[in-house]
């Protein structure tokens, strides 16, 4: 077999192992050294560059990124921000039709600003807003769905763990990145509260109504929510503005977050110890699959398989746009099956090289700050499509008597705005890049 | 007594990954004002990068011994638990023979590092330093995968489930 063939018929492979219930940076792992010493016919090059990988990958720089801003998700989960965020959110918009709602999608908004994953969010604002929507008279259906649907917020609005693996990849920048996830972040908050609106003027027994709060403890609540903001502003302005590099953002941020889930009193002993247990396991699980997809891509590029893939699509004279919607299409089934970290390091380096090959009328730069933020809402939708979404079940089973098929009833609004919201990206890439524009002047 | 280690390693590196924190910081507050005599903190990225290594090796054997590498199990979640245990058997046997490769391999970087005098360019810390810091965590790596190698062959045997998992929601 060519090095080129052992290229194509190695991603098969790896899919199916991972199928297969393999560990999915196991797999990679493996592909990569196998695959590797099929092309080069001896073991010996591999042996040589594993005396420094591992230890050159997991003292990277740009990587450590990832602990730090994962600290700093755990510290917010743990340190009782989700429920201070959610109360002041409940005051402000708690009165409108649906509102109790809508509130846990604001909050599950400004808790993604200091979060970067998915089903955290939704598992702890799940935790936090589940019983007060029950409370207010909620069907089952709208709480689980309006949840799920809340939690891919996390990782849209920055920081974001998977945003920063995807810079690394293509080697763009980060803070761009960030700026760029922010906009189709608040439209995707916005678009949910749409959702929810319709949703109970056509259900109307679906949601129950709430008094409004006083004036005063309304502006009280907005006061509440600022330190939030302020660590949010200064972590993705500082490391915009050049303050700081992305990992001492992170720093920034992971002090801020800790510093205010003491002030909060949420932070105990115990509450410490597992925010250290929870970031060592997430850590060494992300790192492991990052490991796995550097020896996977090193013997990619060996095989020369990407290149001349991309070099073969870009000859054939494909519409660009029905390539876009082909490979959109391709993360969204993905997506519903792959968390989006490990699809991003498998999928990635053989994708992008291809896309790069297509003229969507934009500077290279732009079109990989958008092709990526586009990949990364896609692959959140496939958290929350039934019947395999992710988020789904996390909501679902912190609700114990919401069958399955409720919220996932619950969840087609949800779906729906998304998709709506994805068409407009993708018709308009302007939306993404305004804000990058403007502040790089 | 394999897991309290993991536990302990595991928290070490939380600590670790606060005091990089506090560095970074510190660095931070000192480049801001440098203009009332304060300076940032000398070869702050090294530290970082040297503390990172220590902190993600030493999580490494915790995730192995929860079972917490992420995997898609949506295709086999239907099959019969005998089946399953297999599966879990065949895994946790070619994650110890990886694991073992990489850490032998490690160890011979860190021999090649020691004997070459290679040093950091800011601080002019032996660059073996850092092998040997990872080397803590990578050694219990390499035990705890042979204690969950040995622990599915048991349940393979004895027809039962593994341990709880400890996992916590990700």
């Amino acid at each position: 077999m060519s090095p080129f063939e052992l290229g194509l018929w190695s991603f098969p492979i790896v899919l199916a192992m991972i199928f297969a219930r393999v560990p999915i940076g196991l797999a990679m792992l493996v592909a990569g050294i196998v695959g590797s010493y099929l092309v080069l016919g001896s073991w010996n090059p591999m042996l040589a560059q594993l005396k420094a990988v591992t230890v050159t990958t997991f003292s990277t720089y740009s990587l450590s990124i990832i602990p730090l801003f994962l600290l700093m998700g755990e510290f917010a989960t743990l340190g009782g921000l989700s429920s201070a965020l959610f109360r002041s959110s409940e005051k402000i918009l708690g009165h409108y039709r649906g509102g109790v709602a809508m509130a846990a999608i604001g909050a599950c908004a400004a808790f993604g600003a200091i979060c970067g994953s998915s089903l955290a969010t939704a598992a702890t604002m799940g935790r936090v807003a589940l019983p007060e929507l029950r409370t207010h008279g909620y069907s089952s259906a709208l709480a689980t769905g309006a949840l799920a649907a809340g939690g891919t917020l996390g990782i849209l609005i920055p920081p974001s763990v998977v945003l920063v693996i995807y810079a690394i990849l293509t080697e763009q920048n980060i803070a761009k990145l960030f700026v760029s996830a922010f906009v189709p972040g608040i439209l995707a908050a916005i678009g949910y509260m749409i959702a929810i609106s319709i949703y109970v003027r056509l259900n109307p027994n679906s949601a129950g109504r709430r008094e409004k709060a006083p004036l005063a403890e309304r502006l009280r609540a907005m006061s509440d929510i600022w330190p939030v903001l302020l660590i949010f502003g200064l972590v993705v302005g500082g490391i915009y503005a050049g303050w700081f590099t992305p990992t001492e953002g992170a720093a920034v941020g992971a002090a801020g977050t800790g510093i205010l889930a003491f002030a909060n009193g949420g932070m105990t002993r115990e509450k410490l110890l597992q925010a250290f247990l929870a970031t060592a396991l997430t850590t060494a699980m992300i790192f492991f699959i990052i490991f796995g997809a550097q020896i996977y891509n090193s013997f990619l590029a060996l095989s020369q398989f990407p290149r001349v893939i991309a070099a073969v699509i870009a000859g054939q004279g494909l519409n660009p746009w029905v390539v876009l919607v082909a490979v959109l299409l391709m993360y969204l089934v993905l997506g519903c099956l792959m968390d989006s970290l490990s699809m991003i390091l498998l999928t990635i380096p053989i994708i992008y090289p291809i896309m790069t090959g297509f003229d969507y009328g934009l500077a290279p730069e732009e079109f990989s700050i958008w092709f990526g933020i586009l990949v990364l809402i896609v692959v959140e939708v496939g958290l929350i499509t039934p019947p395999v979404g992710l988020n789904l079940f996390v909501i679902n089973s912190m609700s114990k008597d919401t069958p399955l098929s409720a919220t996932y009833r619950g969840v087609i609004p949800f779906v729906t705005a998304d998709v709506i919201r994805t068409a407009i990206l993708v018709a308009f890439p302007v939306i993404t890049l305004f804000l990058v524009r403007l502040l790089s002047g | 007594m394999i897991g309290r280690i993991a536990w302990v390693l595991a928290l070490a590196g939380g600590v670790v990954l606060v005091f990089i924190t506090v560095v970074t910081d510190a660095s931070i507050i000192g480049r801001a004002l440098i203009a009332l005599g304060l300076r940032p903190i000398q070869g702050d990225f090294e530290i970082v990068e040297t503390g990172t290594a220590f902190a993600i090796f030493s999580f490494m054997p915790w995730c192995q011994f929860n079972r917490g590498h992420a995997s898609v199990d949506i295709f086999t979640s239907r099959l019969p638990p005998v089946v399953l245990r297999v599966f879990d058997l065949v895994v946790d046997a070619a994650f110890a023979v990886v694991i073992t490769v990489l850490v032998w391999r490690m160890g011979v970087g860190l021999a090649d590092k020691y004997a070459n005098h290679q040093t950091t360019f800011i601080l002019q810390v032996p660059v073996w330093w850092t092998y040997a810091g990872g080397m803590v965590g990578a050694v219990a790596w390499v035990t705890v995968s042979y204690y969950c190698l040995v622990e599915s062959v048991v349940c393979v045997i004895k027809g039962v489930d593994h341990r709880v998992s400890l996992r916590s929601e990700i």
